[in-house]
Formats: C-alpha cells, sequence, structure tokens
C-alpha cells in the first residue's frame, strides 16, 4: 500500500505533461497506449514507449488497479527502468496477488533482500510458499530464508552501541560531579556531569549520574532526557530502565506511563535475579487497572520469593486474583505497552552488523538461534577485536547455556577491549557471585565495577560489606547508591538497610556506650578496692595500742600460712611433677589436706582458711577503732599473702582430681597447678612475717630515756602540787649513757600512763615526808629470757619511803587504783610486776616491772 | 648426704612430718629416717632409746594439751601474776623454745637442731640460744623443706 502510494504521488507530480489526456477515462488512455504500441509493432521505439508508459500513469492515477500496474511494470521493464518496474510489480501484486506468478513472486523477494527491506521480502517469499503450497518439497527452502530474514528484521531494530571508552577528560568531570554530589554541591555536580556527557556523548555513566541528580532535584524532563540519553547509550542497562521507568510513572500522562510499565517489564526480564523488579512491576501494573498483568508479576515474583515475602504479598494477589475473574466476566484487559523507543543505527564498527545478527540470534533464544549467535559473534571479535559488545554478549550466550568458564573467558576479552564499561564488570561480577567460592573475585569485580561508574556496584560491595560485618563501609555506599541512583531498582532495599544499619548503629553506640560505662565502674572498683582503705602499717600508726592485739593473729599468720606454705608448696610442686602417678596423687592428697582440710579438723582447717581467718580478725579489729583495712589490695605485706591464697584456691578442682585419678589427669593440667603452687610459694616469701612483726614493733614499741621519765615526774608534782620536785636519779650505766636506749614493746600511751601511776603512787606514799628527803631512782637493763632467748626489758623504780608494798599489792584487784591500773597494762603488754630490793644504796625498796624488750640496735 | 639421715621431728601436729616423707620419698639427695615425736616426753622417750642425727623442733604447741607441755608452768603462772590461762599460752606459744632448752641436754653437742622460728629479725636472741647449744639454726619464713633437711644435714 505504501509502494502503491507513493507511486500515485508520483504520478501526481507528472500530470502537467499528460495535459493532452485529461477529459479521458482511465479504460481509453489504456486503450490509447496499447494501439500507439500495436502501431509501432514487436520492438516499439523509445519515445512510443515512454508515451505509452505516460498513459498507463494517467489510467492508474484515475483507477489504481492491478492489471494496469502489471502492463505498467511490463513497459518500464521494456523501458529498461527495472527500478520502477518493480515497483509497479510490487504494486499489481499487492492488488492482486493473483496476478502475479511464483516466478514475480521470487523476483520481487530477491528485490527486497537486494534492498535490505526485510520485512518485504519476507511478505514476497511468504506469497511464494503459499502458491507452492501444493509440494511442501519444494518450499522447504523458503522457511529457511525466511528465518533468517527474519533474524535480519530484528537486526535492523536492534541499535548501534556506542563504541569506544570515554576520554580521560570526561571521565574525570565524572569523577569531580560524583564527588560533588557526596558532599551535596548539586551545582558543581550538574555542571561537571552535563560537561562529561558533552565530552564524551554516550558516555553512559555520565548520563546516568546527570539523571540521577536531576531527579534528586525533581527536574523531570531533565532526568527524562537524561536517561534517554543513557539508554540510548546503552539499551539494556539496567538502571537506565528502571530510573526512567521511575520518573515517567510519576508523570501526570498515560503515555509516560505505559512506556514506564514496558520499561520495567524490559528491567525485570533482563534481572531476573532482581525480583524485587517484579513486585514493583505487579504493584504498578495493578495501579495501572491491568489486574492479569500484574497477577502474572506477583505469581513470578512468589515464586522466587522468601517465606516471608510471600506471606506479605498474599492479600495483594488475592485481590488481584479477583479483580482478574472480574474481568474475564466481561471487561476487556488493556492492551500491552508500547514498544520502546531504540537508538537509530550507528556504524562505526565493521562488527556492528554481525553483533546485531547475533543480538537477534540471542533474543530467540533456542539452542540452533544460539548457536548462530555464536558463530556471528566470533565473526564479530575477529572483524573488530576492540568491539567489546561481542564478546559481551558472547558471555551472557554461554551464561544462558551454562557454560559459566567460557562466560568468564569472553567477559575478561571484553574488558580487555574495553575496560572502561561498566556493564561488563557487572556481568562479570554477577557470574562469579552465582559462584561459590568465588566471593573474593566477586567483590573484586564489583569493585572494578564501581571504579568503572556503577551505581549498580555500589549496591553489591554495600550488601557484601554488610555480610562482613564492615557496617560503617556498608552504610557508607547504600548513601552512596541513594545519592548517585534514588530511583534506582534497589532504591526500597538501600532505604530499608539504611535504616537497619542506622538503626543497629545506635544500638551499638548504645551498648558500646553502656560498655565503657562498665568498664569505668569497673576501674573505679577496682581503683576503689586498690586505692581505698588502710594498710596495716597506717592502721598501726594511727592505733599503735593495737599492735598488743594483732601480734598473735600476725603470730598465727606467720606460722601456719608462711612457714608451713613455704614448707610445703615448693616440694609439693615438685612431687607433682614426679612420673609416678602414686607419687603425684600422694602430693595432692597432703596439699588437699594441708591447704583445705577439713576447718574443723583439730580446731584449724588448711592454710587457706588460717589465712583468711587471719585476715577477717585483722579487719574486725580495725573495724572497731572505725577504719577498713585494705590487705589483699592495697598492703605491699600482706596483698602477696592474699593473692597466694587466692591462687591456691583455684588449684583445688584440679588437685581433687589428681588425689582421685592421677593418670587421668592431662600431663598440662599438672603442670598447671605445679606452677601455681610455685607462684603461690613465691608469693610468701616476697614479704616475710620478720617485716610485719617489725612493723608491730615500730608502731607498739617505745624507746626509754630519762628525760622522758623524769618529764612525766614533773606533770605528776605539778598536778599533786609538790614543789618543788624531786629528782629522779638514773641508776645504773644504760640510762645515763644517752646513746644507749631501750625499746620496750609498750606503745607510748600505756608507756606513759604506767608511770605516771607509778610515780603518782610514789608521792602519795610520801605522805608528810618533807619533799627534799625523798628519793627516787630508777633503773633499766635489758635482761634476756632464760629459755626462749626473747630480749625483756627490767624497770626497777626504786624510793626511799616509808610503808610496805608487796607483790601481792601490785598484782591483785583489790589494790589501790593506781597500782591495779600499772598490773593491768603490764600485763596485757606480757609483762609482769613486782616488789623486790632496793638496786642502789640509800633506797628502802624498787618497784620491778619487767616487759618484753626489741633487740638492741647497738651491743646491749 | 652420704647415709641415711635419722631426724627426730617433734611437733604437735604432721605437717613437718608428712613434708620431710613426702621429699624423702621423692628427692634421693636426702636418704633419711623419720622419727616423730608429739611432745617433750615422747622426745624424751626416743632419744633414750635411740641416738638421732639431727632435730627438728616446731615452736607452737597450741594441740598440746598443757598438762604435756615443757617448762615449769608454776612459775610462769608467778610470773604472769597467776594468770594460769596467760601461762599455758605463754608455755604452748613457745613449746619448742622450752624443748630445746630441755631436749638439747640430751644430745651430743654435733647433733644439730633447727627450730621452727624466723631469727632473720632477731639475730642476737639466735646468737643468745647458741650459747647454748652452737648447732641451733631457725627457719625464715618461706623456707622450703629441701632446704631445711640442708641445714640439717650438712656435715654429716
Amino acid at each position: 500500500m505504501i509502494a502503491a502510494a507513493l507511486t500515485a504521488v508520483v504520478l501526481l507530480a507528472q500530470t502537467p505533461a499528460l495535459s493532452e489526456d485529461c477529459g479521458s477515462d482511465a479504460d481509453t488512455l489504456a486503450r490509447e497506449a496499447e494501439t500507439l504500441l500495436a502501431e509501432a509493432g514487436p520492438r516499439p521505439s523509445a519515445a512510443t514507449l515512454d508515451r505509452a508508459r505516460r498513459l498507463y500513469r494517467r489510467a492508474r492515477l484515475l483507477s489504481p488497479s492491478a492489471p494496469f500496474s502489471l502492463r505498467a511494470a511490463d513497459l518500464a521493464s521494456a523501458a529498461g527502468d527495472e527500478e520502477e518496474s518493480g515497483d509497479l510489480l510490487s504494486e499489481a501484486a499487492e492488488g492482486d496477488p493473483k496476478l502475479v506468478s511464483p516466478a514475480e513472486r521470487l523476483i520481487l523477494a530477491r528485490r527486497g533482500e537486494a534492498r535490505r527491506q526485510w520485512r518485504d521480502a519476507i511478505a514476497q517469499y511468504g506469497h511464494l510458499r503459499a502458491a507452492l503450497a501444493s509440494d511442501p518439497g519444494a518450499t522447504a527452502w523458503i522457511d529457511g530464508k525466511i528465518g533468517r530474514l527474519e533474524v535480519e528484521v530484528e537486526a535492523q531494530a536492534i541499535s548501534a552501541p556506542t563504541i569506544g571508552q570515554a576520554p580521560p577528560e570526561a571521565r574525570l568531570a565524572l569523577a569531580d560531579g560524583r564527588r560533588a554530589l557526596a558532599v551535596g554541591d548539586l551545582p558543581k555536580a550538574r555542571e561537571r556531569l552535563t560537561l562529561a556527557w558533552k565530552l564524551s556523548p554516550g558516555y553512559v555513566e555520565a548520563a546516568l549520574a546527570l539523571a540521577a541528580l536531576e531527579t534528586r532535584e525533581s527536574r523531570a524532563p531533565e532526568a527524562i532526557r537524561a536517561y534517554r540519553d543513557a539508554l540510548a547509550a546503552d539499551p539494556n542497562r539496567l538502571e537506565a530502565l528502571v530510573g526512567l521507568a521511575n520518573v515517567l510513572w510519576d508523570e501526570p500522562d498515560r503515555a509516560a506511563k505505559e512506556e514506564s510499565l514496558s520499561l520495567l517489564d524490559r528491567a525485570a526480564a533482563a534481572r531476573p535475579d532482581a525480583i524485587s523488579l517484579l513486585k514493583l512491576a505487579a504493584t504498578r501494573w495493578a495501579e495501572w487497572g491491568d489486574a492479569a498483568k500484574a497477577l502474572n508479576r506477583i505469581d513470578t515474583f512468589r515464586r522466587r520469593a522468601g517465606a516471608g515475602e510471600k506471606r506479605t504479598t498474599e492479600n495483594f494477589r488475592e485481590t488481584l486474583a479477583r479483580r482478574v475473574d472480574a474481568q474475564l466476566s466481561g471487561e476487556a484487559e488493556p492492551g500491552g505497552g508500547p514498544s520502546p523507543s531504540e537508538a537509530p543505527l550507528e556504524g562505526a564498527s565493521p562488527a556492528i552488523d554481525q553483533w546485531k545478527i547475533a543480538q537477534a540470534y540471542f533474543r530467540r533464544g533456542d539452542p540452533a538461534s544460539l548457536a548462530s549467535a555464536l558463530e556471528h559473534l566470533g565473526e564479530a571479535e575477529r572483524l573488530d577485536p576492540a568491539f567489546a559488545r561481542a564478546p559481551e554478549l558472547a558471555g551472557a550466550l554461554h551464561e544462558k547455556r551454562g557454560e559459566l568458564a567460557l562466560a568468564r573467558a569472553a567477559y575478561e576479552r571484553a574488558i580487555a577491549a574495553d575496560p572502561s564499561r561498566a556493564a561488563t564488570y557487572e556481568r562479570l561480577a554477577l557470574l562469579l557471585d552465582r559462584q561459590p567460592g568465588r566471593e573474593a573475585d566477586a567483590e573484586e569485580a564489583w569493585r572494578r565495577a564501581e571504579q568503572a561508574g556503577s551505581s549498580e556496584a555500589l549496591f553489591h560491595l554495600a550488601e557484601t560489606a554488610g555480610r562482613g560485618g564492615r557496617r560503617g563501609e556498608a552504610l557508607s555506599l547504600y548513601r552512596r547508591y541513594l545519592a548517585e541512583s534514588p530511583g534506582g531498582v534497589h532504591a526500597e532495599d538501600v532505604t530499608r538497610a539504611i535504616a537497619a544499619l542506622e538503626s543497629s548503629r545506635r544500638v551499638s553506640v548504645l551498648v558500646l556506650g553502656l560498655a565503657l560505662l562498665f568498664v569505668v565502674l569497673a576501674a573505679g572498683a577496682f581503683a576503689y578496692r586498690r586505692v581505698a582503705g588502710r594498710t596495716f602499717e597506717e592502721w598501726l600508726r594511727e592505733e599503735p595500742a593495737r599492735a598488743r592485739e594483732a601480734r598473735p593473729i600476725v603470730g598465727r599468720l606467720r606460722h601456719e600460712v608462711l612457714k608451713h606454705g613455704g614448707l610445703l608448696l615448693a616440694d609439693a610442686a615438685n612431687r607433682l611433677s614426679e612420673p609416678d602417678p602414686e607419687a603425684r596423687r600422694a602430693a595432692a592428697r597432703l596439699l588437699l589436706s594441708r591447704l583445705f582440710g577439713s576447718r574443723g579438723r583439730e580446731g584449724r582447717g588448711g592454710l587457706i582458711h588460717q589465712a583468711s581467718d587471719s585476715f577477717a580478725r585483722l579487719n574486725a579489729l580495725a573495724e572497731e577503732d572505725g577504719h577498713r583495712l585494705n590487705l589483699e589490695r592495697k598492703d605491699r605485706l600482706f596483698s602477696p599473702i592474699a593473692e597466694g591464697c587466692r591462687v591456691l584456691r583455684g588449684l583445688e578442682p584440679a588437685l581433687s582430681r589428681i588425689a582421685e585419678d592421677p593418670e587421668k589427669v592431662e600431663g598440662n593440667d599438672v603442670r598447671h597447678v605445679a606452677e601455681g603452687l610455685r607462684r603461690a610459694a613465691a608469693l610468701f616469701r616476697s614479704n616475710t612475717g620478720a617485716e610485719v612483726s617489725r612493723l608491730l614493733d615500730e608502731a607498739s614499741s617505745t624507746r626509754v630515756r630519762l628525760s622522758e621519765l623524769q618529764d612525766v615526774l614533773l606533770r605528776v608534782c605539778a598536778e599533786k602540787g609538790v614543789a618543788p620536785p624531786p629528782v629522779l636519779e638514773p641508776l645504773g650505766q644504760l640510762l645515763r649513757d644517752s646513746s644507749g636506749s631501750i625499746a620496750v614493746r609498750v606503745d607510748r600511751g600505756d608507756w606513759d600512763t604506767i608511770w605516771r601511776n607509778l610515780l603518782a603512787n610514789a608521792l602519795d606514799a610520801a605522805g608528810a615526808m618533807p619533799v627534799s628527803e625523798v628519793r627516787l631512782g630508777v633503773s633499766a637493763e635489758l635482761l634476756r629470757d632464760p629459755v626462749t632467748g626473747a630480749p625483756t626489758a627490767r624497770f626497777i623504780l626504786a624510793d626511799n619511803l616509808p610503808g610496805a608494798l608487796t607483790a601481792e599489792m601490785i598484782r591483785g584487784r583489790a589494790a589501790d587504783r593506781g597500782w591495779g591500773i600499772v598490773a593491768d597494762l603490764v600485763r596485757r603488754h606480757d609483762g609482769t610486776a613486782d616488789v623486790g630490793p632496793a638496786p642502789a644504796p640509800g633506797y628502802g625498796k624498787g618497784v620491778v616491772l619487767e616487759l618484753p624488750a626489741l633487740e638492741p640496735e647497738g651491743p646491749p | 648426704m652420704s647415709r641415711v639421715l635419722t631426724l627426730l621431728v617433734v611437733e604437735d601436729g604432721t605437717e613437718y612430718t608428712d613434708a620431710f616423707r613426702s621429699l624423702a620419698a621423692t628427692d634421693p639427695r636426702f636418704p633419711i629416717e623419720l622419727v616423730r615425736a608429739g611432745d617433750c616426753e615422747e622426745a624424751r622417750r626416743v632419744l633414750s632409746e635411740r641416738s638421732v642425727d639431727a632435730v627438728f623442733l616446731d615452736v607452737v604447741f597450741d594441740r598440746t594439751p598443757p598438762e604435756r607441755l615443757v617448762g615449769d608452768l608454776e612459775s610462769e603462772i608467778r610470773r604472769f601474776g597467776g594468770d594460769q590461762r596467760r601461762a599455758e599460752r605463754h608455755l604452748a606459744e613457745n613449746q619448742g623454745f622450752y624443748l630445746f632448752n630441755d631436749v638439747a641436754q640430751l644430745l651430743p653437742e654435733a647433733v644439730p637442731v633447727v627450730l621452727a622460728y624466723d631469727f632473720s629479725a632477731e639475730p642476737e636472741r639466735l646468737t643468745a640460744l647458741r650459747k647454748r647449744r652452737e648447732r641451733l639454726s631457725g627457719v625464715p619464713d618461706g623456707t622450703p623443706i629441701f632446704r631445711v633437711l640442708e641445714i640439717l644435714s650438712a656435715d654429716i
């Protein structure tokens, strides 16, 4: 019909030349032409032929019948005008197919092929096949011909790809633009991205980035234009398909929405793994009013989705199913969407035609077509090794055939041909993602895709980072994805992921904060335990009188823990290391008995109990004075003992196992126990008990000096109004020599009290005796206990006072109050008080005090 | 040490005896024969029956009944102003010294005696006691049992 119309137009244009024929009808004109030709004979002249052709043109104008066209075709052929002859023959065949013979059909078909008018050629071959239908064997070749021509038709419809990679300036501008986009400098981003596109028209990444920017800015027309540019450069680019679909869907006009639906379906078909596209498509088809298509897509989605997603779409599917039922009962379904616009053909590479044919075969999908496609792609690669689309399509084709290694090799060839093409990296990465154990290779491919400008890669890298626990990196990548591809295929998933990550981060921060608080509190508690409280030394310095009560506790600690522990532990550790299991068993039993033995056993319990008990008793003493001791953590003398006990406590389970069955206990466990014992022994040795005793002595001892006793006498005289006070005469070398001294194990307070009472009683005993006649003298000497060898200080207060004084009077409770106090204090300090002879002439008697003393510093 | 050491251990429990026995069972350097006495009377009996190469004396005998403690209790009571409990406690806490005072007289001069007392802060006290018996030693706190045996077996 189109050919006929064109011919009519031509004829009309020639009408003025036929003015002489005006007013004739078509048949008259035809007869006139035939008359001319008949008169000219079998070989008419060119002028006659020309005249006859014009008459027939006029007749066809008045009556466009097929016979007139057929006769005109014959005349054109006779005149050597094969082009017009073919056109007219075609017109005649179109007007009345029966007029055209099979041979003429074949001529018309060949003519269509020669002109690359594939559809016309297919139609002619179709008529030819129909004309020869009575002999199927004779038409088999026509079927093959038609099949190949249909591939040509499809190939013709395929856009030629953009060739070559973007120049460095364009890539630089794109990178600048993305950076500006990331920091929110949108004007600069737009300027740089536009520049990238201008520097390299067809630079799909630049177009996509620009489209994303415009979408973000709600500049729909600009966004649509940029997406269309991207699709023109790469018709199968997923981000472009989805991005454009989303922007168009928001447009008010119906055509835009129809195109949007079509694009979405294309995207879903291109990426079967992105099932969210199916769900989105279902939703939009439903919104559009086509429940059947929506149902089809949601069913496909649900077949691939997980249980949770199936549940959430259950109601939606039911709704769609009801709507479809309603439509089947009378309503017509809306028609399908328009075909996508395709970019115009470009022919920069000699391989493009082969690639397009391969593409057409690829779309058919049957094994034979795929094989043919591979042949064409091989030819395309041979023709232009730099044409990356050919190996890339070969990769996709191999994937479809399950030939993953070949697919990977093909993608590698495509990358070698064009390292700047993000889509190839994406395909390679998706391929590797599906192969177990190739996660690292896949991630690397995604990284290269990202470097080439793929927003899709950002999503996959974010997913990988999230799975790897790199939350910060995942969050950053997701945000970049949203910034660069706000309407992208994964936008919904990304938004959810960001929300989840931010929530997780808030929880992490909270947990971290709590952990930090816990650490601070624990550190505070630890510091408090280490720093708070007093040491044994500090306590005694403030409460020296407590030394007397602390001494036996410390003595027991030294004896039971330090001495017994020291004797036992190191050797027991050696014995535990013996190869003989019975030796180990015996050692373990001995240790258990000594360290943890029954507390009721002979009233003692084990070493650990003895230590704990000693610590508890010292703490209780200090608490009576309002002090809190920190022997376990702070005290340099006691903390090693506490630590040693802690170590020993930890060994009890292992020791019990060894004692029960030494052969069942691993060598490492036995070594651990032995090491623990040696460590405890070392801790017990680290501070000897002698040092603790020295502290007690220092705190509770008083170095005796004559001058200080004289001061006490002066104070007593002052209190009693005795004046002038008598002199306390030194009796013996020790007190005369100021360099020599005696230290008694009596604290200063008790020492003064003892002497105040002794001297006061003496003055009281003087009675009416004149002061000038009163003689008081004091002697001191250091003795040693004949049995224990312990140093003892003997003091004698001599006087010449009247009246009898006996030991019973001093020691007895019924004695005068002063004597009672003296007796009590002396007893408390493990001393004795007695009455003896005067140590020097001129004195009547002497009160004798014997008190424990410290070892003299110099020779006694 | 070339021959078996006969060691008399006088203690109110078995701590030292067990420790010596444990070491002797595992360390071939110290072949010892242990003889234990729980108080002074037992120690005297042992020494009357056999000779020993060394003597180890515990100091505190607070698990021993007061009547079995050696020492002049009456004198101690007098010393502590009639306080019998104090006197008994004094004897118990210093029993090792009283044992030394008593038993040492029964021993040849060459027999070493180790008293389980740390003289490290009271060297003069040890010196004073050594006037009665030169081969007297103390045991600093934390001393391992093998070290005690080394002291006891010296020159044997």
